[in-house]
């Protein structure tokens, strides 16, 4: 009992207001996307009843099997003119369910309303898409708490880091896509130099660790980038298959040369504050430690976390391909045609991830070694 | 010759010039892991095999290579193989019913073009397909947070052997918070780079947010950002549990015998 009011003796005032904040953001969060079918133009309707109507065994030109199923839903209209009426639908569904899946009561989609059926008694129509935002809400604050629980303060910077890094790409491809004849890739340039700033100072503080780091993260960037374009330029592009970005209307290489750009500068960021933190608290410890002996553990360090660093971003890119893989091999395609039509892309951004992850080791290294050595003159 | 030739051989040299032998076991763990991406895949093709089973054996198969071939099989490797694993089997119970509930298994209409040639009814269930491309593309990250967790608290352990198993664990959780930001960063980055196609092609359309919140492809990649930070962010106390639970119960069977 004692221990108990003493965990509530410790909560300060500021405390208590910040969990209210919260709580309160968690319930009409929740209580906004239950309710929020009159913001939507599009009608919606949650399902009432399922019946399932039709089962057969189907199995394609590769001896594929499969079971199409055939639902009757009877489903209430949420919002629009037709508001409370009910609507009668059909659902075809697989079980791999590539583009389709069973609806259960309660589910919730948008629908579009036949025409000549709104006058008669029977409403029908037919399913469009899902509504998912309940369920996106839901996964945002579990992500939320998470964070927040096993990080704390450290774990509030991540989230606040995420948002304005998304807010800051979103504002920075509105202006690409807005403005004629603007050139993507300076546009990134100019996005990295600031993603990188707010991200190391924002977690690290304004420090001589931070400058370090910014240093290296930029110049590993830049090189790796120059590397790779070299790269492409010297080899023509032989072997990069740009089929799957095919719905663009926009020069597919320079998105691809920006989402690159952008999805390396992670890691490259972590390696970068990694060498610097570790730099500088090895001369916090010791003044006197020699600029030798700085740069033997700093690549002593680099070595442990080169291997796990290209790693974490090989399987980020590959893994979204696997779906897209079975379908190509399931449809009896050859192994080097559905490579190199999936992987052709993501590998080389694994591959150019991972240069720059290495080339900033030394960078950082050195750089580190440099602040130390002003740091040193001036004291 | 071609690019990824050439940017692997680029890659492989920078590893052996800055890594040395460390380096050309990185490099070949890369390949590994590629060649266990490549059966994993070929296993999820048979339609009586449970792709989530597969998924925990492959990450298995990953988390031993980039733990016990890069580094040695000690107690700090072990360790974190075991956290890595639990935080697996946590997370695929979670994303299963996720991608379940949220519908987003399977391809979008924004992919229908590239696929119209196809059959898409090959009996094998996307929706656990859809969950073990979200657990993939985590594992790299898990088994990094779990070795940078075990391996600073055995040294920990080591310095002061009495520790007592909750400070233990407190000093674990301690050194996971520093990595937490720059773990989830990596990952973050990492997927916005990969999505950059998508963004933009959402700017060029000039969606509604409702339309644009509510699609699939727009779902499937916020969800798997949202798992991958939830994983990361599990993974810290799971591993400083596990390895304050060993470190000190090796200690009492040395103290009994």
């Amino acid at each position: 009992m004692d221990s108990l009011i003493n965990i509530f003796k410790k909560i300060t005032y500021k405390k208590l207001l910040y969990y209210i904040f919260m709580i309160i953001c968690f319930v009409g969060s929740l209580i906004f996307v239950n309710n929020n079918y009159s913001f939507y133009e599009r009608t919606i309707a949650q399902v009432i009843t399922t019946n399932l109507e039709e089962e057969v065994e189907i199995s394609d030109r590769h001896n594929n099997e499969d079971r199409l199923f055939t639902q009757h839903i009877i489903a209430e209209v949420k919002n629009g003119p037709k508001k409370g009426d009910q609507i009668h639908l059909t659902n075809e569904y697989s079980l791999s369910g590539a583009y389709d899946q069973e609806y259960h009561v309660g589910n919730e989609f948008f629908v579009l309303i036949d025409k000549d059926s709104e006058k008669k008694a029977k409403l029908t129509g037919s399913i469009t898409d899902v509504k998912r935002d309940k369920v996106l809400v839901l996964v945002t604050w579990i992500f939320i708490f998470t964070l927040l629980l096993v990080g704390k303060r450290q774990g509030m910077l991540a989230i606040i880091s995420l948002v304005i890094n998304a807010v800051l790409l979103s504002f920075a491809l509105d202006i690409y896509v807005n403005t004629f004849n603007v050139n993507l890739l300076l546009i990134c340039g100019i996005s990295i130099i600031l993603f990188t700033m707010i991200s190391l100072l924002l977690v690290n503080g304004f420090n001589e660790k931070s400058y370090a780091a910014i240093v290296a993260t930029l110049l590993g960037t830049f090189l790796s980038l120059i590397i790779t374009y070299l790269v492409f330029v010297l080899t023509s592009e032989r072997g990069l298959r740009y089929e799957e970005m095919q719905f663009l209307t926009r020069p597919p290489q320079l998105v691809f040369m920006a989402g690159l750009l952008i999805g390396s500068l992670g890691a490259v960021m972590d390696v970068a504050i990694t060498m610097s933190s570790s730099i500088f608290s090895l001369y916090e410890k010791n003044h006197n430690i020699s600029v030798k002996a700085l740069k033997a553990s700093g690549m002593e360090i680099g070595k442990d976390i080169m291997g796990t660093m290209t790693n974490i971003l090989f399987f980020a890119y590959i893994s979204g391909s696997i779906p897209m893989m079975i379908i190509y091999l399931k449809n009896a395609s050859t192994l080097s045609f559905t490579f190199s039509m999936n992987l052709s892309l993501e590998l080389a951004r694994a591959l150019a991830g991972g240069i720059g992850i290495v080339l900033t080791i030394p960078i950082g290294v050195y750089i580190s070694i440099y602040f130390v050595n002003r740091k040193r003159t001036r004291s | 010759m071609n690019v990824l030739v050439t940017l692997s051989i680029i890659l492989f040299l920078l590893m052996i010039m800055i890594g040395g032998k460390k380096g050309a076991r990185s490099f070949i763990a890369l390949f590994l892991n590629f060649s266990v991406l490549v059966l994993t895949i070929f296993f999820m093709l048979d339609p009586n095999a449970d792709p989530v089973v597969i998924t925990l054996i492959a990450c298995a198969a990953i988390s031993c290579i980039s733990l016990f071939y890069i580094n040695e099989v000690n107690i700090k490797t072990t360790t974190a193989f075991i956290s890595s694993i639990i935080t697996v089997i946590i997370l695929l119970l979670f994303i299963v019913i996720v991608t379940k509930k949220a519908m987003i298994q399977g391809f979008s209409e924004e992919e229908s073009e590239e696929l119209s040639i196809y059959s898409l009814y090959i009996g094998v269930d996307l929706v656990k397909i859809g969950t073990s491309v979200i657990i993939m593309s985590t594992i790299g990250a898990i088994t990094d947070i779990a070795i940078s967790i075990t391996s600073p608290m055995r040294e920990i352990f080591h310095h002061n052997p009495t520790i007592s198993r909750k400070s233990l664990f407190m000093s674990g959780l301690s050194i996971g918070k520093d990595i937490l930001g720059t773990s989830a960063n990596t990952l973050f980055f990492a997927f916005f780079g990969g999505y950059m196609g998508l963004l933009i092609w959402f700017k060029d359309l000039s969606y509604s947010t409702g339309a644009i919140v509510n699609s699939k492809v727009f779902s499937a990649e916020m969800i798997t950002i949202l798992c991958a930070g939830i994983g990361v962010a599990l993974t810290i106390p799971i591993s400083s549990g596990i390895t304050a639970y060993l470190l000190v119960k090796g200690r009492e069977k040395s103290k009994e015998t």
